[in-house]
């Protein structure tokens, strides 16, 4: 096939791995702006979610809840539950573990911060290993076909359609909260500026738990999706895709929710392109290149903060 | 009546000490403006009032409540607010947004409020809805203000709020300032354009490396010539 | 006695892995310790030391491996200064792009660059042999002194086994020595450096980038030079390890093992401190040596004892973070700071 009939499908990967970048960026950039650090241990928590929802899921399967599948997707009610269930597990892990951790060391500075949420992510990351074992766990055995669409020459899978979607809702979501709700304004207000924020009564301990739950519940998301994706999921899947969830942050713009969105897509988009190039091996890199490219051209960002 | 007392106060950063056995007194609905050359303790002090830095000896009362050690989001629902001298706006937030975040304390509907502030500072009813940091200086200066006066203060505390302003711009502030008593609030103000501050000020204190030195009325330190030649510049 | 030999044999091999760390840690004291250069790309430098000195001094690629470069050789002492000398390069050329960057962003950039060298090792495998790694790397003197002590042994029949077995050993002692004295003369050489005015600018540049660089101080150079000289470091650090294992692959220099662990030597022995460093390696390697021991007892398989180790090892880093972030040995004040 040419390289360019090849172009249209590899965008629809790009779209794809895209929005499960995405969703894990925003929850980064969240992170970055309001509580002051790079969060190295939020691929983790996207494997955390993936985890939880595969134990559940097995679980609720043993107590006999159904599982047929929802018309031409490969999962039903009973993953259904299970995937909603997994994220506010996560959530509430996550929150747990800033109020044992971050939280006391949030006087220590960013620095500090990000050396803790290594040791964190390493932690995580084994945590799981030592659950379920360093191999690769199945989501769905099943081969799902595609569905093909001649006019654009691509194929696309019924589950790759409802990741896309997905993704889309919790966007709209998100800027709707941070747009027109209370919080989601003092979400705004803390990231200009915490002191100020904390001058004026805004109850900045709130701000951060809304925080964690926003970023931990979109990482356990992209985590599950990932896993519906993959069809399976292994302990490192966070961590592999860690370097391409910042790359798409700074890309977008570090402390920018939108721009974690475009850089997320643009970097997935990317990675999935270049395969026309250079080996299927070397995407990481390519995340990578375009990160630096961008810092030593725009450190702000495609939608970089003035201040 | 006396709205805020700060008693013999020491305060400052880590080891070092700026203020030294401090004391000021605020009275219902006054204008007090605390004056004295650069690095005299100013700024220091009113953190020290708002909660921002602890002092570490002293007392400072505030409406009947011992306020030293307490943290900002205590002292600012006992009813004092304060604007700093920079940074002092949400830049990425509309003019709105900035005041909406004033009243994050109270759940009730506060529209009432938002009208009286655009009453005070008509400019701002004009741009709602334009983000702040896109404003000039003496326009987020406002915003500021009014943001500190969502929750009815009694006193406000505000650092320097004519500096890195034009001097008509400045005097248009001081006009808001005296609008704002009219409403019944208290204000403290530390101010580096003495002269401006003081003339509206019902009393007035000399800080210098970080102690007291003098203290009269607003009319009476404007007279007073030493004071004028050591603090205001001749 | 045989018992006791084979203790002995054991704590030879222990600090000949504690004292490459500490190597490695040494390493990493100038970047971070003392520059605050925020490397989490250490692996990648180890990875690339080893793999650099193996190629020199080893043989040439047989027919089945699928490697056609390298095996020139030479002699143990090339390889390690080749390893310097190629990691300082890589420094150089990874510096002049990511410097000038915030810490979390050279953070970042760190990781990438680790990332971006294994890959390099594990696809391109007419250079390296790829996943499959290099092997029969020479170590140096072996012949000699292997064949010095098979010949003693061999002369000797009648010995007792403890006495067999220590001899047998003797390389391993050769190696011990020969690492404590790269160790010590890296040691003494950075203990120089380090007090040194270059030294108090690096540390300067730490403390506070502006105002240092309002000194005048060209902080960009400085910090490359940091950068540099650590990285020649860490690859002495991974010279002296393949040279030990006489095996590398790319799975060798995993994070945990390639990173992780020396950034909590150096954190838990104290950050900006040489002394600190070394002791790190030791107590760290020695507690991760120890959990070893403890996790034998344990109903667990080996790779669920493995990351139990791990998460052990995470949370003594939370422990220090939390309660004594400035380490065992913390920086001494060398000279007061330039106000």
């Amino acid at each position: 096939m040419t390289i360019l009939a090849r172009i249209p499908q590899l965008l629809v990967y790009g779209i794809i791995s895209g929005s499960i970048i995405s969703l894990g960026g925003i929850g980064v950039s969240l992170t970055y702006s309001i509580l002051g650090f790079s969060n190295f241990a939020h691929g983790d928590f996207m494997a955390l979610g993936a985890y939880i929802a595969l134990g559940l899921f097995t679980l609720l399967t043993g107590l006999g809840i159904p599982n047929t599948t929802f018309g031409p997707l490969s999962f039903g009610f009973g993953f259904t539950v299970a995937f909603i269930l997994a994220i506010g597990l996560t959530v509430i892990a996550v929150i747990l573990i800033d109020r044992l951790l971050f939280r006391r060391l949030r006087r220590a500075g960013p620095i500090i911060l990000m050396m803790s949420s290594i040791g964190v992510s390493l932690a995580l990351r084994n945590i799981l290993q030592f659950s379920w074992g360093p191999q690769p766990h199945y989501y769905n055995q099943l081969i799902q076909p595609a569905i093909l669409i001649p006019a654009l020459n691509i194929r696309i899978k019924p589950d790759e359609v409802f990741i896309i979607v997905v993704a889309i809702v919790l966007v709209v979501l998100v800027h709707a909260f941070m747009r027109y709700t209370k919080m989601g304004k003092a979400m705004r207000a803390m990231a200009d500026n915490a002191t100020l924020a904390q001058v004026t009564g805004i109850n900045t301990d709130r701000v951060i738990i809304w925080t964690w739950v926003i970023g931990a519940g979109l990482a356990a998301t992209a985590g599950i999706l990932a896993g519906i994706e993959n069809k399976f999921i292994t302990p490192e899947l966070g961590w592999q895709m860690l370097l391409s969830i910042f790359a798409g942050v700074v890309l977008g713009g570090i402390g920018n929710p939108y721009g974690a969105i475009l850089g997320g897509m643009v970097i997935g988009i990317s990675e999935e392109v270049s395969t026309v190039f250079i080996s299927t091996g070397y995407k990481p890199v390519v995340a990578f290149v375009i990160m630096i490219l961008m810092l030593l051209v725009k450190p702000t960002g495609l939608l970089g903060r003035k201040n | 009546m006396s709205l805020l007392t700060v008693e013999q106060v020491t305060s400052g950063y880590g080891d070092m000490e700026v203020l030294h056995d401090v004391s000021i007194v605020v009275n219902v609905q006054e204008i007090v403006t605390i004056i004295g050359p650069n690095g005299a303790g100013k700024s220091t002090l009113m953190k020290t009032i708002f909660g921002l830095l602890k002092p570490t000896t002293g007392a400072i009362q505030f409406a009947e409540h011992g306020i030293d050690g307490l943290s900002p989001d205590r002292i600012v629902r006992l009813g004092m607010a304060y604007v700093p001298q920079v940074e002092n706006v949400f830049p990425s937030l509309t003019v709105r947004e900035n005041l909406e975040m004033g009243a994050f304390i109270r759940n009730d509907d506060f529209s009432d409020r938002i009208s009286e502030m655009f009453a005070l500072f008509p400019v701002l009813e004009r741009r709602g809805k334009q983000q702040v940091g896109k404003m000039s200086g003496g326009e987020r200066q406002m915003v500021a203000m009014a943001r500190a006066l969502m929750l009815n203060p009694q006193l406000i505390l505000l650092d320097e709020p004519s500096a890195a302003l034009a001097p008509n711009l400045a005097q248009v502030i001081f006009e808001r300032i005296v609008a704002v008593n009219e409403t019944g609030v208290a204000i403290l103000i530390v101010e580096q354009n003495a002269k401006g501050s003081l003339g509206l000020s019902d009393r007035g204190y000399v800080l210098a490396g970080g102690c007291n030195r003098f203290t009269d009325t607003g009319e009476n330190l404007l007279a007073n010539e030493e004071i004028g030649q050591l603090y205001l510049g001749g | 006695m045989e018992h006791f030999v084979g203790i002995l044999n054991y704590i030879v091999f222990f600090a000949i892995t504690a004292a490459t760390y500490g190597i490695l840690a040494l390493g990493l004291n100038i970047q971070w310790g003392n520059t605050g250069l925020f490397n989490i790309g250490i692996a990648g430098f180890y990875a690339l030391g080893a793999y650099t000195s193996a190629l020199i001094s080893g043989l040439p690629p047989s027919a089945w491996e699928g490697r056609t470069f390298g095996g020139f050789e030479l002699p143990f002492i090339f390889g390690l200064l080749g390893a310097a000398v190629v990691c300082g390069v890589v420094a150089l050329i990874i510096g002049a792009p990511t410097l000038r960057l915030r810490t979390d962003y050279l953070a970042i950039a760190t990781i990438g660059i680790a990332e971006t060298i294994r890959l390099v090792l594990s696809n391109e495998a007419w250079l390296t042999s790829g996943v499959w790694g290099l092997q029969q790397i020479p170590a140096p003197l072996y012949n000699s002194i292997h064949g010095a002590t098979t010949r003693y042994l061999q002369g000797h029949p009648g010995l007792p086994m403890w006495l067999h077995d220590l001899i047998a050993k003797s390389y391993d002692w050769f190696y011990l020595a020969l690492v404590l004295a790269i160790l010590f003369i890296l040691y003494l050489i950075l203990e120089r450096l380090v007090r040194s005015p270059w030294g108090r600018v690096i540390r300067a540049i730490r403390e506070d980038e502006d105002a240092t660089a309002m000194l005048g101080k060209n902080t960009f150079s400085f910090k490359m030079q940091a950068l540099v000289l650590g990285a020649m470091i860490m690859g002495i650090g991974g010279s002296v390890y393949a040279h030990y294992a006489r095996f590398v692959s790319p799975a060798s220099f995993k994070p945990l093992y390639g990173t992780f662990i020396i950034w909590v030597m150096l954190i838990l022995g104290g950050s900006g401190n040489n002394k600190g460093a070394i002791l790190g390696s030791f107590t760290v390697w020695g507690i991760w040596a120890g959990t070893d021991f403890l996790t034998k007892y344990l109903p667990f398989s080996a790779t669920q004892s493995a990351s139990l180790r791990v998460i052990l090892i995470a949370i003594l880093l939370e422990v220090i973070l939390l309660w004594r972030p400035q380490g065992l040995l913390p920086q001494k004040k060398h000279l007061s700071t330039p106000k």
